[in-house]
């Protein structure tokens, strides 16, 4: 089950091929997650963002191909294996997906009672030192609906550094925030990878935010990777997916409207 | 016709697929039960007691007020029928017999089917659409063992003690109702119940009700886990861990009564 990284890469990601039936929703997906950087994987709805991050976390199976991460495959690791892996890494969900009949305090302390041996008192300590680390110092009794959105994502982020991880995974950090607190969580983002030198995967669709983030910028259309680079790369890219993506204008490279043609076809196919 | 073949066809194969799936999760269940019994410690306490409570002692009231009201109307329906022979004060034997051998168990799983069941499957359902079951796998956290394991022992050790509250409420019912109403003489009323019971009656009622907690809990939880979708899916799944429920302890429960009818009489 070992196997190798490229060098510099802690992420590698060769010809993955995800299937829903006779859907294909990643189409031979290659790409490399730099240690250390931040990673901004962008696209638009129905490019495979969120399938390829559940490949990465294992909630999905690839149909073909291969993912390593840390020098381990997660193709083929079973149960005992692939929570091995799990542990190298932390998950940001999109709705946060704190456990609401548990305090703030003990959602962040889960992964450390499950997973160490570590004293209560000690747990407790982590526990503090996390929150603080995210800017919530003191909020270890309240529970999950006594607080705001941009609050829960915080006490979500502290849940998935809990455990010090390698990595963290982050799927729409800004999505339902207002703009000011999204921008905090950009900026959380930014702190953790310089302080604590975390890998940072994050998933989103915010140009403004992935632009002021991101080290790199994968940009995925239609199951396929069609750009990679820096900001300034995507910034000035010729591609016209790419360029129609940033823009956001309606009409382009990715047709609003059908030609005549098309749609005649399309009508008579069903 | 071909419609009507293929929508059986497609029910059955949605009933088979379903079943093997619920399969799936009773063996993966008793698997880490089994486990907890050799390795101390894996299956966390806390939550099996709030389950425990949660399950059983608050549904105390509701199960003693359901069964009273079954044993009265027992009683006022046998000795309506016994009057024909002439044998009014044995509504006593007939109230104690019926209650512990089928309805006892039988009405203490349909009331924890509609408050436990369904509050199972609106649990884990909304924690699946929620992406809080992601979360935990993804912590490296089984949602089972997690979840699941401390729902099902948690009623599996209840739905037989509130079996026993239903039986004692029901004869109670029965009871007030007999000598109250009916105006059996209350020494002969007890006698008469006590001396139409025999063991046989108590435990094959509390094994059924053992029973009934293994369908409630492992359907609830697979109901609830298998959501798909948001808050319609959720009360999908909810509506149907009750019925689901219902329906196979009825079922069941026709088995068995058959079965010890036939086997052990």
């Amino acid at each position: 089950m070992s196997a190798q990284n490229t060098p510099g890469n802690i992420i590698d990601v060769t010809d993955l091929v995800k299937r829903f039936g006779d859907r294909t929703v990643l189409d031979g997906m290659t790409l490399g997650i730099e240690t250390g950087k931040i990673t901004v994987v962008m696209g638009g709805s129905g490019g495979g963002k969120s399938t390829l991050l559940r490949n990465l976390i294992g909630l999905l199976t690839p149909t073909s191909g291969d993912i390593v991460m840390d020098g381990v495959s997660l193709v083929g690791a079973d149960e005992a294996k692939m929570n091995q892996i799990r542990r190298k890494f932390g998950m940001l969900f999109q709705g946060s997906a704190l456990f609401n009949s548990m305090s703030v305090g003990d959602n962040v302390a889960l992964p450390l009672r499950e997973h160490t041996d570590l004293s209560d008192q000690i747990i407790k300590i982590i526990v503090k030192v996390k929150l603080e680390l995210v800017g919530l110092t003191g909020f270890e009794d309240f529970m999950p609906y006594e607080i705001s959105g941009g609050m829960k994502k915080r006490v979500a982020l502290a849940r998935a550094i809990a455990l010090d991880p390698k990595i963290v995974f982050y799927d729409e950090p800004g999505a339902g925030l207002d703009p000011i607190t999204a921008s905090m969580i950009d900026q959380l983002i930014l702190d953790l990878s310089q302080k604590l030198k975390i890998t940072s995967v994050v998933v989103t669709h915010e140009m403004k935010s992935a632009f002021h983030i991101a080290d790199k910028i994968i940009v995925l259309h239609k199951g396929k990777v069609i750009q990679t680079g820096t900001s300034e790369e995507i910034q000035n890219s010729k591609n016209p997916y790419v360029k129609q993506f940033i823009s956001g204008e309606p009409d382009g490279a990715i047709p609003l409207k059908q030609t005549s043609e098309e749609y005649l076809k399309g009508l008579l196919e069903t | 016709m071909k419609d009507f073949l293929g929508g059986v066809g497609r029910t059955s194969f949605f009933v088979l697929a379903g079943t093997s799936r619920l399969a799936g999760l009773s063996a993966e269940v008793m698997k880490a039960i089994l486990a907890a019994i050799f390795r101390r410690g894996s299956i966390r306490r806390e939550a099996l007691f709030h389950q425990m409570v949660l399950a059983g002692v608050d549904s105390i009231g509701i199960i003693a007020l359901v069964s009273a009201a079954v044993g009265a109307v027992l009683a006022l329906q046998a000795a309506y029928q016994l009057k024909d022979f002439g044998a009014v004060m044995y509504t006593g034997a007939l109230v104690s017999v019926s209650v512990t051998r089928e309805l006892g168990p039988l009405v203490a799983a349909v009331v924890i089917a509609g408050r436990i069941g369904a509050r199972f499957a609106a649990e884990l359902g909304t924690m699946k659409v929620q992406e809080e079951i992601d979360a935990l796998t993804t912590m490296g956290l089984n949602p089972i063992a997690f979840l699941v394991v401390p729902r099902c022992l948690a009623l599996m050790i209840m739905l037989p003690c509130l079996t026993i509250v239903t039986d004692v409420v029901a004869m109670v019912g029965g009871y007030l109702v007999g000598t109250l109403s009916v105006g059996i003489n209350p020494y002969l009323y007890v006698m008469n119940s006590i001396e139409a019971m025999v063991l046989k009656d108590l435990y094959s009622g509390f094994i059924k009700s053992i029973i009934f907690s293994a369908i409630i809990a492992l359907v609830s939880c697979h109901q609830g886990l298998s959501v798909e979708g948001g808050a319609q899916g959720v009360g999908k799944a909810t509506t149907e861990a009750v019925v689901i429920s219902i329906v196979l302890i009825i079922v069941v429960d026709c088995i068995a009564t058959a079965v010890i009818y036939y086997a052990f009489s």
